[in-house]
């Protein structure tokens, strides 16, 4: 069984040969080609050639084309800015929106042609040529209100949700169009699945009705887009108190990739009992833990996990947020192994 | 208006947002004679001191605290320009960054506002501090905690080196170190030998009222 035919099973809902594994093999993979994050960031052959070295060595069984939450932005005309050993970040104190009025100047795009994001699209096509017939790509695209977040700054946009969310619209609307030709090119390339970032949708962030408001109407079409494109939707946020049943309503995704339980459940076993049969889950090993963690203590959470959500399908043994960029692969190797071993099914 | 009722406005102000109504209730406050810090502590501290447990048990949400910091700091400045920030007494002092390589610091921002209206004095140093900054600026303004934050698990690593330079220079049991961040954890905390997590910015101003307390 290759990792194409076990993913596809495990989002039917069916116990395949093992449970998947994908420890978010994203930025750690410039390591695989001694590049820097900069160079990896800014350049799709290299960015590829990186993931899929790091995928062979490591056994992951798919691939998801997440960069950094700047790449949409950037296309907008925010100032980014790279760095040898983290992840590019918009320059904080030369935001493209720099005041509320500013909100109608972002207009509708064409992702096909600006810089960033016809990278990523590229970038999603070598992963496909390379690898796309052994195991799903998956497009990762940052969610409406998380690009316009990188463009007016946090703290700014989320005082305007409270005092002009009216002034807002124009610029989610703009941005909704823009990503749903992004979409349809990233589908194109190859990718199986649309995987959109909702950084905002959790209980630490805002509430439920506001993120619905600001982001969920415009979530739910972009979703419905990729699944008349012919591809799957499926969803990462890695934010604690993380909004499953409003997401679920809105988004109806195949997956949910999580780090935290969500705030309407206590354990994991009751996530499976509640949303098992609904969604696949993908997660969810801390990175924060991965960086404390003894191997012993690692493998411990992991068979933990399985332990909780393996039974019937619908689970891919993975991080719960990118897998630490400045570690090496071995503990990557780790996770692979106990889906490999204590994660087959009978 | 009466003094339990101006306290009542400066309250519900915070509570509400409303920037108008703070500076209202000063011009008030004033007018009938009451005692400026009084309305802080009793009127607007208690108001953010809601707010922050509001935001501990997950009844109200980011955008809210940030809005009604906001106020506060509005509140909090008006109140200083009348009576002089020297007269406001503080319970403590708190050096707090974003550590070196990290650009990250709204989480950072509300620690601030929050700890800094609870009554404790605090030293925002910014964003991308160097580990030795940070105990460099707690030495130099005598600082009783030293408060960090790291977005990304490529920076955790600064908050220990801040704790190994206090160990080299003999200075761990002079300060209460606090960390604090998205990938950080109580674990981390422990491995590192900070004196706690900080989960969110409640869990900052209880941990730091808390050692007051027992001074």
């Amino acid at each position: 069984m290759n990792s194409m035919e076990r993913i596809v099973l495990t989002l039917q809902h069916k116990e395949a040969d093992r449970v998947p594994v994908y420890p978010l093999l994203n930025s750690v993979s410039r390591k695989a080609t001694g590049i820097t994050y900069e160079e990896w960031s800014k350049d799709p052959k290299k960015c590829a050639e990186s993931i899929i070295k790091a995928t062979e060595e490591i056994g992951a069984d798919c691939i998801c084309t997440l960069v950094d939450l700047s790449v949409e932005a950037a296309d907008w005309g925010q100032e980014i800015v790279y760095h040898d050993d983290s992840a590019a970040n918009p320059a904080m104190n030369n935001r493209c929106i720099k005041n509320a009025d500013e909100y109608s100047t972002i207009k509708i795009i064409n992702p096909r042609e600006t810089p960033r994001m016809s990278e990523h699209i590229e970038l999603a096509r070598l992963l496909y040529e390379a690898k796309g017939q052994e195991m799903p790509i998956i497009g990762f695209v940052f969610g409406p209100l998380g690009i316009l977040s990188m463009m007016r700054g946090q703290e700014e946009m989320f005082m305007d949700l409270i005092k002009c969310p009216d002034k807002m619209q124009i610029a989610l609307r703009n941005i909704t169009e823009t990503l749903k030709e992004f979409c349809a090119a990233l589908i194109e390339s190859g990718c199986h699945a649309i995987m959109f970032d909702t950084l905002y949708a959790s209980r630490t962030i805002m509430s439920a009705k506001m993120w619905d408001a600001n982001e969920g109407v415009y979530i739910q079409e972009l979703c419905e887009f990729v699944r008349e494109k012919g591809a799957m939707v499926m969803l990462h946020n890695c934010g604690a108190g993380i909004y499953f049943k409003e997401q679920i309503e809105r988004m109806h995704p195949v997956a949910i990739s999580f780090q935290h339980i969500p705030f309407d459940c206590t354990d994991m076993e009751e996530v499976k009992a509640k949303y098992g049969g609904q969604v696949t889950l993908i997660g969810h090993i801390e990175p924060g833990f991965i960086f404390t963690a003894t191997e012993e203590e690692l493998r411990e959470m992991c068979r933990k996990q399985l332990d909780a959500y393996k039974k019937g399908g619908g689970y891919i043994l993975a991080t719960g947020c990118e897998y630490p960029a400045s570690m090496d692969f071995e503990f990557a190797k780790v996770i692979v192994d106990e889906a490999k071993n204590y994660g087959k099914y009978a | 208006m009466n003094k339990e009722q101006l306290f009542r406005t400066a309250y519900e102000s915070i509570l509400e947002c409303n920037e108008d109504k703070a500076l209202q209730v000063i011009r008030d406050a004033q007018a009938n004679d009451l005692n400026l810090i009084e309305l802080l502590s009793m009127g607007f501290s208690s108001g953010i001191r809601e707010l922050g447990d509001l935001f501990g048990r997950g009844e109200i949400f980011l955008p809210e605290l940030i809005y009604s910091t906001e106020v506060m700091k509005a509140a909090t400045a008006a109140i200083e320009d009348q009576i002089g920030v020297s007269d406001i007494p503080k319970k403590g002092k708190m050096i707090i960054g974003t550590v070196a390589g990290d650009v990250h610091d709204i989480g950072k921002g509300i620690v601030c506002s929050l700890v800094k209206s609870n009554g404790i004095e605090v030293i925002d140093l910014g964003r991308e501090v160097p580990a030795l900054t940070f105990v460099e600026k707690a030495e130099e303004y005598g600082a009783d905690f030293i408060g960090s934050s790291a977005l990304l698990t490529t920076t955790m690593t600064e908050q220990k080196k801040i704790e190994d330079i206090l160990r080299n220079e003999g200075l761990r049991n002079k300060y209460k170190t606090l960390v604090g961040g998205a990938p950080v954890t109580k674990r981390w905390a422990e491995k590192i030998g900070a004196d706690a997590y900080c989960e969110d910015a409640s869990d900052t101003v209880h941990l730091i009222l808390g050692w007051v307390a027992k001074k």
